[in-house]
């Protein structure tokens, strides 16, 4: 698998697509959606899909594929090979979510969650697919939150095409068994090759599984630990593991949309305390208040440096 | 996860981010003094305010700083928690030393400056008479007589309003260059108006300039500067606040006006406890360590959950 087209710039999401097999463009197809990665603190999130004539669905099932956790390494590579062989009639694509891309989604200003994100990666995957032609008529997907409201918003989505969406669907369905599989390759060329950005000196690549109760992965998030900036792009920040180590470990960082307690917090929302309409009405206050073009610019005067 | 950030207070930096004139910073020459940072007494708060010095004093720069919220700086390779940003910029000595002049005038005596300008709290007050063009520009605010070689001054409050009338037509007029938002509203500055309302403007304007000359003269000025300007009062009407409910404090022992007590004291005191249904009984044997309480509901979130 060529991965160099994420590994040009690591920070963003990328698109990677097998060639359409031309029979997809002429007879019905069934695709099935599977992803990669979605628990670990560390590295991307890979959305895959696989896509086939429905009337080749006998043909997959002789390539023996099954749910990519039951698999060894090598014999999720094997699979992917012997996929790329049969692309006569069977094609792939995927979407890469840069640990990043994860991260700042999460933790915008507008708060866009894990589950928004994963749905709209399946749906413009699904999107590409249609934009290339791909006669698509049967959707499979394993579940990312509760599986019938996810149906209905792919059937909404995409009418004419029939949904299905089940939990345990990589174990059932072999096209969702494929996408699992081209998904957690993917997963694994990126960790295992993954370009830091970062200048980080003699890099210690041993992190373990990368999830957060592997404490492999603890141990190597508190040596990567920056004070200022934290961790390398490599780290999903909009992790609990993450955000509990900078809370305690590195310097505080507030940013305006932080949520504060008390009046002060009140006061910078330009909220007025409740108390306030309780007490007396202050005298006019003898202070000159500075002018408004002092105070629109935030410029004040000094007393000291 | 509501771990809390606190804030402390900033501590004192060795470091600032300044944006100044060429001239301000420039090293002295020969024998002049440096540039130097010194505090003198603000003409419109009375108190103590940051000022700059040019080198050899030639020039008075005032100081402000850009200060706002949730801002740091990245210098170089490091960090400065303080995010502010500092503007030194050329200022009239004139305003500085009013104060002084005003407060000998109580006198009514011609005084030569070198006497008026003295400060026990700002020393370095009498530099601000080196200051080029300083001596020269008192008669904008105060007569002058010539005794020999010395000269004497008194400050004259009508020179000085007229002073001040020029500055604030020039003030309008730098103003007008900018194209500053100066009426009531809010304006956006990429909004087009259709109709121009050139005459609401022009008060608007000297209104705006008025209230910036203030923050450098006395609040007793700013009054009188007003009135010199001719500009009309904005009255702002004011709510009538409703009469305080809170009951006069006597010496009087407080009576309550009637007695209920009478027709329920005995029965609070006889009242069994109230039998819990069977569904409340169960609801009380459950182990609540490490609920929540329903008023925790309603205080303030801490920082949102996250994943």
């Amino acid at each position: 698998m060529d991965l160099s087209e994420f590994e040009a710039d690591n920070s963003v999401s990328c698109r990677l697509a097998s060639a359409i097999p031309d029979v997809c463009k002429t007879q019905d197809c069934c695709l099935g959606i599977d992803e990669a990665g979605r628990g670990p603190v560390l590295g991307p999130m890979v959305y895959g899909i696989c896509f086939c004539p429905v009337s080749k669905k006998e043909d997959l099932k002789n390539l023996k594929l099954a749910d990519s956790k039951t698999l060894t390494e090598e014999q999720r590579e094997d699979l992917f090979l012997k996929l790329d062989e049969a692309k006569s009639f069977v094609g792939w694509a995927l979407q890469i979510l840069s640990p990043n891309t994860i991260s700042t989604s999460m933790l915008q200003r507008s708060k866009y969650n894990l589950n928004a994100l994963s749905h709209d990666a399946a749906i413009g995957l699904v999107q590409f697919v249609l934009d290339s032609g791909v006669q698509l008529k049967e959707l499979f997907v394993d579940t990312v939150g509760p599986a019938e409201k996810y149906q209905e918003k792919l059937s909404q989505r995409f009418p004419g095409v029939e949904v299905t969406v089940c939990p345990k669907a990589d174990s059932l369905f072999p096209i969702v068994s494929a996408a699992s599989i081209c998904a957690k390759v993917a997963r694994d060329h990126a960790v295992k090759s993954w370009t830091f950005p970062e200048d980080m000196g003699e890099l210690d690549t041993n992190y373990g599984s990368g999830y957060p109760n592997d404490p492999k992965t603890k141990a190597w998030l508190l040596k990567y630990l920056d004070p200022v900036f934290g961790y390398p792009q490599f780290v999903r920040f909009s992790w609990s593991t993450a955000q509990t180590l900078l809370d305690s470990k590195a310097v505080p960082v507030h940013w305006d949309d932080d949520e504060e307690d008390g009046e002060k917090a009140a006061a910078r929302q330009n909220n007025t305390s409740m108390l306030s309409y309780f007490k007396a009405s202050a005298q006019q206050s003898d202070s000159r208040t500075p002018h408004r073009f002092f105070t629109e610019r935030r410029l004040q005067s000094l007393h000291t440096l | 996860m509501t771990t809390k950030k606190k804030r402390t207070p900033h501590s004192q930096n060795d470091r600032w981010v300044v944006i100044a004139a060429d001239s301000a910073v420039e090293p002295a020459k020969k024998e002049d003094s440096d540039p130097t940072f010194v505090r003198l007494r603000n003409p419109s708060t009375d108190a103590a305010s940051l000022y700059l010095l040019g080198s050899g004093d030639g020039q008075l720069y005032e100081v402000k700083a850009f200060n706002e919220d949730f801002h740091s700086w990245f210098i170089g390779q490091t960090v400065q928690r303080d995010g502010r940003l500092l503007f030194v910029t050329p200022m009239d000595p004139l305003y500085l030393l009013l104060p002084y002049l005003i407060k000998a005038s109580k006198e009514g005596k011609f005084q030569p400056v070198e006497q008026v300008v003295m400060d026990e709290d700002f020393p370095a007050c009498t530099r601000l008479l080196s200051c080029t063009r300083a001596l020269a520009s008192l008669h904008h605010v105060a007569e002058e007589k010539d005794v020999g070689r010395q000269k004497f001054h008194r400050y004259s409050q009508q020179r000085t309003l007229d002073w001040l009338q020029k500055k604030a037509e020039r003030t309008v007029k730098a103003l007008r260059k900018r194209d500053l938002s100066v009426g009531e509203g809010v304006k956006s500055s990429t909004y087009v108006r259709v109709k121009h309302e050139p005459e609401a403007q022009a008060e608007d304007f000297l209104r705006y300039a008025h209230g910036l000359l203030s923050e450098y003269i006395s609040e007793d000025l700013s009054r009188a500067l007003h009135k010199h300007l001719q500009l009309p009062e904005i009255s702002i009407p004011k709510a009538a606040e409703p009469p305080s409910k809170k009951r006069k404090l006597s010496d009087q022992p407080v009576e309550a006006g009637d007695d209920y007590t009478k027709f329920n004291s005995h029965d609070f005191a006889r009242k069994p406890p109230k039998k819990m249904s069977a569904a409340q009984k169960t609801l009380a044997k459950v182990d609540k360590t490490g609920m929540k309480s329903m008023s925790a509901f309603f205080s303030p979130k801490g920082k949102a959950e996250k994943k």
